[in-house]
């Protein structure tokens, strides 16, 4: 139990310096660029654009706040994401990182 | 959408001003130097929970950032009445008793300016995928017509016949092929012409315009292109009259006389035929690298040059033969490379054949640049840039010394081709990569090579007389097939099966240059 607890711990500490890496060389913006192009290029946005409309439509402008909009939309737009936008993302983080010699 | 702002915002810029939001926004939303990111870095943590969160926000009115999924922001507001918070991800302004996102003009432009200093620091080009936003004139426009027609997947505009006008086929194949080329279509119907010739009625580029509003129009009837027929007629001579027409031909001089049209419209210095900017050469040409290696000392010499089709050989072959001949402005076609005699039954087969090392024999010797003398060698053929749209030429029409005859051999094509082998990055491979990770992961997501089919051209009759059609797709994965006026269903196993005479692939994904 302990040693799941310390694994846990270990594991956000080397998340979270991952993600100082990232944003400290800028390579996070340039990873976000990379996956809006991504996602524009398979239709994703338009997808999920559309989707927002429909919910927006079918409950109606004043009755619906960004929080219900967010939560709605979150887990068809991460199941949408195809297989290879997720893989490319991945094989360039496992590139930076392993140009990372400190991590 | 409302730009501007909300009460609560419109109170706290009377305050104090757009200052504060624009330190949050360049210190830790769009970070212009590496100072300020080690610094966003090291600080966008939730001061409640010390977890660098998604959807992290900083407060407006004081130094403090929280988390929004678990309510720490929205605990601070209500507990300090500081009501309004950026979102340290995109930089939108939270109002908490609107309980909404709010937009303010004034803001929205310091935050666009400043993501543009943030992008240009770490060399990320200006965002090309802005939303559209229609000007003035558009807004004008678009309250003219106000019908609006939304693509559905049933929905079958940009399917058009065309009218034969005797012997036409040949032409209507390639403009339904040209029609149905995704970028192609794109450039067009976003009205990316400019044309710069002052002769609209003698522009080509320009007919292809008006080709594709007719073909976008939403008429079903078919369209009668006689006025591309007569373009194609004054600006190629060599085709006109009511003759059977090779389609490849036509191709090439269609793409010819496009490319030569739409000269001057890019501004860019074109003395430099290699240099061409126009739309043609940005989709169809690829760079095809010729190693020669000579066998006396192993000296490579290398050219690469600009195609615009890969015309494959299918017959056994003479063991030994070549005919470049290029020396023309614009890229060249007809390369061809026959070594082996075996009939090639797929497309990959005739890549490899295309592609394979040929032993220049003792008939053709070339002099070599390092050593001086004249000495047999190798040649092989590769490609060094891809085009984003590939065109292949089975050569089913063989004019040989003394015969001609029309190969009618069967070979298959792939709907989706991996063109990575046929690199010359895949020439001498040992180079390049030395992680082995990085290398694995890079095999099997060569993505950046791979094609789609979308048309293929088909010939059925003998080499002096027949007839053309083009199967095309439609939409992600639907087929038609184009016969003159008369379009019809096919099945994607029905235009896999066919003959193909020319196979036309688009690649799946396009890199920005």
């Amino acid at each position: 139990m302990a040693d799941l607890q310390d694994r846990k711990m270990k594991d956000a500490a080397m998340r979270a310096k991952i993600n100082q890496k990232l944003v400290e060389t800028g390579e996070r913006e340039r990873l976000m660029e990379l996956l809006r192009t991504r996602l524009i290029e398979c239709g994703w946005r338009d997808q999920l654009k559309q989707h927002c409309k429909d919910i927006v439509k079918q409950k109606g402008l004043e009755h619906i706040t960004v929080d219900d909009l967010v939560a709605e939309i979150t887990p068809k737009g991460r199941a949408l994401v195809p297989d290879n936008v997720k893989k490319e993302l991945l094989q360039r983080i496992r590139t930076f990182l392993s140009k990372q010699s400190s991590v | 959408m409302n730009h501007h702002g909300c009460q609560h915002l419109n109170e706290f810029k009377a305050a104090k001003g757009t200052e504060p939001f624009r330190i949050i926004h360049t210190c830790f939303i769009a970070c212009a130097s590496a100072d300020a990111r080690r610094l966003k870095a090291a600080h966008c943590r939730c001061h409640t929970c010390n977890q660098p969160a998604f959807r992290l926000h900083a407060c407006l009115h004081c130094v403090y950032f929280g988390c929004y999924l678990d309510k720490h922001i929205q605990e601070h507001a209500r507990s300090t009445n500081h009501n309004l918070a950026v979102d340290l991800h995109y930089g939108a302004v939270y109002c908490f008793p609107c309980g909404d996102y709010v937009y303010d003009s004034e803001l929205e432009d310091m935050a666009r300016s400043q993501w543009g200093k943030a992008s240009s620091s770490l060399g990320i080009k200006e965002r090309i995928f802005a939303p559209w936003e229609p000007n003035d004139t558009e807004t004008e426009l678009l309250r003219k017509n106000p019908k609006r027609r939304k693509v559905e997947v049933a929905s079958t505009v940009g399917l058009r016949g065309l009218m034969n006008l005797g012997n036409t086929c040949f032409m209507n194949c390639i403009v339904q092929a040209l029609i149905h080329t995704p970028v192609l279509r794109d450039y067009f119907l976003s009205d990316q012409h400019d044309c710069q010739t002052g002769v609209v009625k003698k522009c080509l580029v320009c007919e292809m315009t008006r080709l594709f509003q007719e073909f976008y129009s939403g008429v079903r009837t078919p369209h009668i292109p006689y006025r591309l027929l007569h373009l194609v007629w004054t600006n190629a001579r060599h085709l006109a009259g009511y003759e059977q027409q090779d389609a490849h031909e036509f191709l090439i001089a269609a793409l010819d006389v496009l490319h030569r049209h739409c000269k001057g419209s890019n501004g860019l210095n074109y003395s430099n035929p290699h240099h061409c900017n126009c739309i043609i050469d940005q989709i169809f040409t690829g760079g095809l690298q010729s190693d020669v290696t000579c066998q006396k000392c192993n000296n490579v010499s290398t050219t690469i040059d600009p195609i615009w089709d890969i015309s494959l050989d299918l017959g056994p072959g003479p063991p030994c033969g070549n005919n470049n001949n290029s020396s023309n402005s614009s890229p060249g076609s007809g390369y061809s490379n026959s070594p082996g005699n075996y009939e090639p039954t797929s497309l990959i087969e005739c890549l490899k054949r295309f592609t394979k090392p040929e032993h220049l024999g003792s008939s053709a010797k070339i002099k070599c640049s390092n050593c001086h003398s004249y000495q047999e060698s190798t040649k092989q053929l590769t490609m060094k840039k891809l085009p984003i749209v590939a065109c292949f030429h089975l050569k089913r029409f063989e004019h040989s010394t003394g015969y001609h005859k029309k190969i009618s051999t069967f070979v298959s094509f792939p709907e989706q081709l991996d063109m990575t082998p046929f690199m010359s990055s895949s020439r001498n491979n040992n180079n390049g990569y030395c992680n082995q990770i990085v290398q694995e992961s890079a095999k099997s997501l060569s993505c950046d090579n791979k094609y789609s089919l979308f048309a293929v051209v088909n010939h059925s009759g003998t080499i002096e007389t027949g007839h053309y059609t083009c199967y095309i797709r439609q939409h992600k994965d639907q087929w038609f097939k184009c016969d003159d006026h008369m379009i019809t269903n096919a099945s994607q196993q029905e235009v896999l099966n066919s003959e193909g005479y020319l196979l036309f692939y688009h690649k799946q994904i396009l890199e920005y240059g």
